[in-house]
């Protein structure tokens, strides 16, 4: 793996234990520049290992957490309001606009509860995320990470709907290290903070180069894809689609997200992995991306499915 | 040494400070000191008037620290805890800049923090105050805050919406408080008579300075092995009986038939709170004691963390495996090879037979649903049709969002008042206040989805009801409270035979103690004869008090109606003229009462009947048109 990246990686190793997964799909998303959407119960660390993962990487970093109350400006800056005498002195004109900050001037950033967000800013964020633009400007965002609680019966928060979900292209379930009786992480968990009291006061600082990731998405875009691994994907989607019968109203395997973004993640994978081509085994990062686009009952076969097609 | 006796000096004076405002509450007492100790969180939960919010604020002021004082309401705003809007007018070339910002608030420079009647506040609005507990920076500045205690009222009392444990979860220290009358503490309570005097305004103990150079002794005091050892045992024990209970925690959602809600009032075991957090309330316990290192005793203050976290059915098991860890490793042991800290006499649970649980697959524990239910996948007790179908006709009052001032913003609205103007579009507030604008300014309009109106439960508990038929019904009563506290719906519960009885919480028929409910529905007794005039009655007379929204009556009966008028003509009047929908379930092999068919045909309600076998379970068919 690049350097750059063993020191993002050992930084979340530092202060978070267990989550290995949660911590690839982190930097995978940073390299491939793919927003990233975690969800797991309260209390499981995901604001912190997206927090980390954020700060550590020396990019420009906005952190929102999101409430009922969110405003616009809060996410996208200043309302301004700009008075000008017109011309002829007959009045003045008033026109509004935003200034921007927050996730347009962002490069990183970390969307907390975006359960939690009022429909309004909501639809406006997603936009952002999907285009990368706002109005007609460019803006600098690379990925977003989003957290959020998953539905109980809590009446705090709504469903996002899946359509909203599809701009993440990684999603993740996090489930606490002692709910789901991990004795080996529980352990961990108690000797890391019993050691080291003050783990939980430390702030983070960057650790990795700016340039290295200019560096590494230059060179995702080398990585080899052979003809197999497109095979591969293929056929994972055929028997998703022909066999189990995933179609648009269950599912969302959309020509976006399996046909572009995925070959994105799968050179991604084989570059973290320090290949410049990708294998069969790349596949596996389909896991990630269907967490909430295939159909609740399909989920637990996935990963074998995915093993079975790379042979791994 | 000198430095020790000054700590413990400090540590006396606080604690005594807190005496002197307070008679008894021990525990809370202790939790408040662990909390400041370990520079966390505490909420003090207990009924109105046993001293949660004059114990927090003898502890805001002995700390000596700088602190605030914030009340909640149903319409606290966030922005009064975290500051108010300002506008900030720059000249500039081509005109004027107007842009807003936010004003420091009041929560921002304290260090400690009472958060009075948090419970009060709409969950929704807390979001914003939790991650400034949590993170204690706002807005990228880094808060000085040390340790906020928050009190509220237990969720069965309060009219509004209840904490939820992940909410609660930033709450390191938790604690459960009881009026001493409650407790039947009677020779506290006689103390507390003979201690009447004025309020003494105790000196506050020590210097900030003083106490965060305690603080963070404390927090690096060595936790050897075997008290991590303990500490992962008890961990894994407390998990097992939570999961043993209320199901699988992490993903367990709406729980596994669909039935029974993630459990009542839920439990959460997070890695933040018994990872970090616990480690943190432990030191402090030690630092309490005095002691140079934690010791396998600290393990006693897991008891302040448990409140929220473990559902309230458990709490007594909870802490009594707690207890039962700071003892001698022999007697641990020995709780051990038996299985479970399981303390005699808990309430409402099902019952575990230890020899019989010893015998059975691990799988079969894990069927037991949520606190105190019994499972409603057994054989025998095949209610998810019957629920499957009311919770379609429950639902239809709560997709729509009503208006609502402690929901979300969703869309604009003209301002209608002058108290909306904190809700209004602030450029546009300051354009109309400045007399630049003619019309008001738009308000935001908040929305929240409707409550779901109302739903009664009437269950014959008539003789003829008793054994297996009682039990299906309790279990079709659990149910239905599920629904009903997914959909937000007040429940009434009433048990009727030739009379009705009506379980009220503080005087009120429908409410949303939903876990009260739950513990009754699975204790009834059956006997006497039945009747339909009664139970209708009373509960139609409810509904004459909530809000006409969606009204539910559930009515579960085996029998004809032996007393009272069989037609319950004026029931059935009323019942129309109140848009009331009777769903009738009728249990039994005889020929269903026609006047079951009238009430439910009448008020458009749902038709059940479920048919005992002689073995296997009970089949539930709705009726369709006859």
């Amino acid at each position: 793996m690049h350097t750059e990246l063993k020191r993002l990686r050992s930084l979340l190793d530092q202060r978070i234990v267990g989550h290995d997964d949660v911590k690839d799909a982190l930097l995978l998303g940073l390299v491939c520049r793919e927003h990233i959407y975690l969800e797991g119960p309260p209390g499981c660390a995901k604001t912190l290992m997206a927090e980390l993962a954020a700060r550590g990487s020396e990019l420009a970093f906005f952190f929102y957490h999101f409430h009922r109350d969110t405003r616009l400006s809060e996410l996208l800056g200043d309302v301004v309001l700009e008075r000008r005498a017109l011309p002829d002195g007959s009045g003045e004109r008033i026109g509004q606009q935003i200034e921007p900050g927050g996730i347009l001037t962002a490069e990183v950033c970390v969307l907390d509860d975006l359960s939690r967000a009022p429909g309004e800013a909501l639809n406006i964020l997603l936009r952002i995320l999907n285009e990368r633009r706002f109005g007609s400007e460019p803006i600098p965002l690379l990925t977003a990470i989003a957290t959020g609680n998953p539905l109980r019966d809590d009446y705090y928060n709504e469903p996002l709907d899946p359509a909203n979900l599809d701009r993440f292209a990684i999603q993740l379930r996090v489930s606490g290290l002692l709910q789901s009786g991990d004795a080996q992480a529980a352990r961990d968990l108690v000797d890391r903070f019993a050691e080291l009291p003050e783990l939980a006061e430390q702030v983070s600082e960057p650790v990795m180069d700016r340039a290295a990731f200019g560096e590494l998405h230059r060179a995702l875009l080398e990585v080899e894809l052979p003809g197999p691994v497109k095979d591969g994907l293929l056929e994972i989607l055929r028997v998703l689609i022909e066999e189990r019968g995933v179609n648009e109203e269950n599912g969302l395997l959309t020509d976006r997200t399996f046909l572009v973004k995925a070959l994105k993640l799968v050179r991604g994978r084989a570059l973290l992995r320090g290949r410049m081509s990708a294998a069969l085994e790349d596949l596996q990062v389909l896991e990630w991306m269907m967490t909430f686009r295939v159909p609740e009952q399909l989920r637990p076969e996935i990963p074998e499915l995915i093993r079975r097609v790379a042979g791994v | 040494l000198s430095e020790k006796a000054v700590a413990e000096g400090h540590l006396r004076t606080l604690r005594a400070a807190l005496d002197a405002a307070i008679t008894g509450q021990e525990e809370a007492k202790t939790g408040l000191l662990l909390a400041w100790l370990a520079r966390e969180h505490a909420y003090l939960e207990g009924p109105p008037g046993c001293g949660k919010t004059a114990l927090a604020e003898a502890w805001s002021r002995a700390t000596g620290a700088p602190s605030a004082f914030h009340s909640f309401s149903r319409e606290t705003r966030v922005g009064e805890l975290l500051g108010d809007v300002e506008l900030r007018r720059t000249a500039r070339a081509a005109g004027q800049r107007i842009a807003m910002e936010l004003a420091p608030g009041p929560l921002l420079g304290a260090e400690v923090t009472v958060l009075d009647d948090l419970a009060r506040a709409p969950g929704e609005a807390l979001s914003a105050l939790l991650e400034l507990l949590s993170e204690r920076r706002v807005r990228g500045r880094e808060l000085p805050l040390g340790s906020a205690v928050a009190t509220g009222v237990p969720p069965e009392t309060a009219a509004v919406d209840a904490l939820t444990p992940g909410m609660l979860d930033r709450f390191a220290i938790q604690v459960r408080m009881h009026g001493l009358l409650d407790a039947r503490d009677w020779s506290t309570a006689r103390r507390l008579l003979d201690e009447e005097r004025p309020p003494v305004v105790q000196p506050a103990a020590g210097s900030l300075l003083e106490w965060q150079t305690l603080q963070r002794a404390t927090q690096r005091l060595p936790i050897p092995g075997e008290v991590r050892e303990r500490l992962l045992e008890v961990l894994a024990r407390l998990r097992m009986l939570v999961t043993r209970e209320t199901g699988p925690t992490s993903q367990g959602l709406a729980g596994r038939s669909g039935v029974v809600s993630a459990a009542e009032g839920g439990a959460l075991l997070s890695d933040r709170s018994f990872g970090p957090l616990a480690l943190r309330v432990m030191r402090a316990h030690a630092g309490l004691r005095g002691a140079v290192s934690v010791e396998i005793c600290d393990l006693e203050a897991l008891r302040y963390m448990l409140a929220r976290r473990v559902p309230e059915a458990l709490r007594a098991d909870a802490e009594a495996l707690v207890d039962g860890a700071t003892e001698l490793p022999e007697l641990w042991d020995e709780a051990a090879a038996t299985g479970s800290g399981t303390a005699p006499g808990r309430g409402g649970g099902p019952p575990q037979d230890p020899a019989a649980s010893g015998n059975e697959p691990p799988e079969q524990l894990e069927i037991v649903s949520a606190s105190g239910l019994p499972n409603v996948e057994r054989p025998g007790a095949d209610v998810l049709p019957l629920l499957r179908a009311l919770e379609g006709r429950l639902a239809r009052g709560r997709a729509d969002l009503e208006e609502d001032p402690a929901g979300a913003p969703r869309r604009q609205r003209p301002m209608r008042g002058l108290e909306d103007f904190f809700d209004a579009d602030p450029v546009e507030g300051w354009l109309y206040a400045s007399a630049q604008l003619p019309e008001p300014p738009r308000v935001l309009r908040r929305e929240r989805p409707g409550s779901g109106g109302a739903v009664a439960v009437l269950r014959d508990v008539s003789a003829s009801m008793e054994g297996r038929l009682s039990s299906w019904a309790g279990d079709v009563v659990l149910g239905v409270v599920g629904l009903a506290r997914r959909a937000r719906m007040g429940l009434g519960y009433l048990e009727f035979n030739h009379r009705a009885e009506c379980y009220t919480d503080a005087g009120r028929f429908f409410h949303r103690g939903y876990a009260a409910l739950t513990r009754l529905a699975t204790r009834a007794r059956c006997e006497g004869r039945t009747s339909y005039e009664a139970p209708l009655g009373a509960a139609l007379q409810a509904f004459l008090h909530v809000p006409d929204r969606s009204r539910h009556i559930i009515l579960l009966t085996d029998g004809v109606p032996v007393v009272g008028d069989p037609e319950v003509s004026a029931a059935r009047r009323l019942a129309r003229q109140l848009r009331v929908k009777v769903h009738t379930v009728f249990i039994g092999l005889g020929d269903c009462p026609e006047v079951l068919d009238r009430l439910s045909l009448e008020t458009g309600g749902l038709r059940f009947r479920a048919r005992p076998s002689l073995r296997g379970p009970l089949r539930v068919r709705e009726r369709g048109e006859i």
